[in-house]
């Protein structure tokens, strides 16, 4: 089981590289922090997840509901486009590591696990296409929590 | 050629720049109508795809003002598409005239982007970030750090130089597979794996691969399709840098190690 301080280094870790990402898509410099926050997040629910279900596909979907879900709540409190905590958030998430071992196997000649890479990947991909769907379908109201009782 | 007064144009410039800085479909179309509505237009239309804008109205009883634009797909700046969002936000309460707008709008478009220092050194730490995310030692993020470095530089260079999006993507990762397998032949770093998978991580297709959910949740499936593949060849070319230069390091006999 993960320590606290290990949680605490990889929440650190994450928001980090949340971040650089934020700067590499232009991202206005005071909402870096709140992507950051967004990106560290999603990717503790994947890790708790992952250690307690033992399924990458299952901490991929749990983590992409969290981090949408905080998304959604900054783009209203922030008063600025989901994407841009969205984007930057996800990108613990997508699946890089899964490109490169299917490529990896393909080139050495091991079809059976470049197959099973791919299939892993691709079913990632679904996992954070459906967390963002099922998050996105919910009424805004939700996530106006109080705040701004404007139309936005 | 834009003539100042026009709201219609006003919305288009907005639709553009949304559009070619990564907003999704749904968004520029709203913006649109939304625009077009605060500037009291009797009738307006727009239809907006990945790369292009096509929108029609009506301007004090003047009909049949087309406007047609290509939007090529461009580098993302989300901080443009932050401030058109602004921008929109207050036309709608009446904040601007047309011509204001405009100003406005065209200083948007001008907003720089971030030094290439800047973005080359946020490459390296993401690099390294993740590189240690996925397992990575201390050196090994060191080393994907370079490599993060090394593969931004590679990016900018290409962007100058007008080299096509598939041949960056092909040879940014073969300079991430390069640099790491380099210095790890040179015994710097403990996982090669790590490595690697951290320094392509600046060019992994995220930001394509979330426009295109959108796009396809809010119905825009034509654009979602457009997307989605950009996304796919995107890592389709990853693999295959990556994979060129493990196959050609293997066949000079060089060990590439077991990922585990």
């Amino acid at each position: 089981m993960m320590s606290i301080f290990d949680a605490l280094i990889q929440l650190v870790v994450a928001f980090f590289a949340t971040v650089s990402f934020a700067v590499l898509f232009q991202v206005p410099k005071h909402q870096y922090a709140w992507s950051g926050i967004t990106g560290s997040l999603g990717w503790l629910c994947y890790l708790l997840v992952n250690q307690g279900y033992g399924s990458v596909v299952i901490a991929s979907f749990a983590a992409t509901l969290l981090l949408t879900a905080i998304s959604r709540f900054f783009a209203v409190w922030r008063k600025t486009p989901i994407t841009i905590f969205l984007i930057c958030g996800i990108f613990p998430l997508v699946p890089g590591a899964g490109i490169y071992y299917t490529a990896y196997y393909f080139i050495m000649g091991d079809n059976a696990m470049a197959a099973l890479k791919g299939e892993e990947t691709l079913k990632i991909a679904v996992a954070i296409t459906l967390g963002i769907v099922l998050i996105l379908s919910l009424p805004q109201k939700i996530f106006r929590l109080g705040l701004h009782k404007d139309r936005f | 050629m834009e003539n100042e007064n026009s709201p219609l144009e006003v919305a288009v410039l907005a639709g553009r720049i949304l559009l070619s800085n990564g907003a999704e479909i749904f968004r520029v179309q709203e913006t649109m109508e939304r625009i077009a509505a605060s500037y009291h237009m009797e009738t307006f239309h727009v239809y907006a795809i990945s790369n292009g804008i096509f929108a029609c109205g009506t301007e004090n009883g003047v009909p049949h003002t087309a406007e047609i634009r290509h939007v090529p797909l461009a580098p993302v700046h989300l901080g443009r598409v932050a401030a058109v969002n602004q921008i929109s936000r207050e036309i709608a309460e009446g904040k601007h005239t047309v011509p204001e707008a405009f100003a406005l709008l065209h200083q948007i478009e001008q907003i720089p982007f971030t030094a290439d220092w800047i973005q080359i050194l946020a490459s390296g730490i993401g690099s390294a970030c993740f590189c240690y995310l996925f397992g990575g030692s201390l050196v090994d993020c060191a080393v994907a750090f370079f490599s993060g470095l090394m593969v931004y530089i590679f990016v900018l260079l290409a962007g100058k130089k007008r080299l096509s999006k598939i041949m960056t993507n092909i040879l940014a990762s073969a300079v991430a597979a390069f640099c790491g397998l380099f210095l790890y032949q040179l015994g710097l770093g403990h996982n090669m794996d790590r490595i690697i998978i951290g320094s392509i991580i600046p060019l992994v297709p995220g930001v394509p691969l979330t426009t295109s959910i959108r796009d396809f949740f809010n119905g825009d499936y034509i654009s979602g399709t457009i997307r989605l593949i950009d996304t796919l060849l995107i890592a389709a070319c990853i693999a295959i840098g990556v994979g060129a230069v493990l196959k050609i390091a293997g066949m000079l006999g060089i060990a590439v190690g077991v990922p585990v």
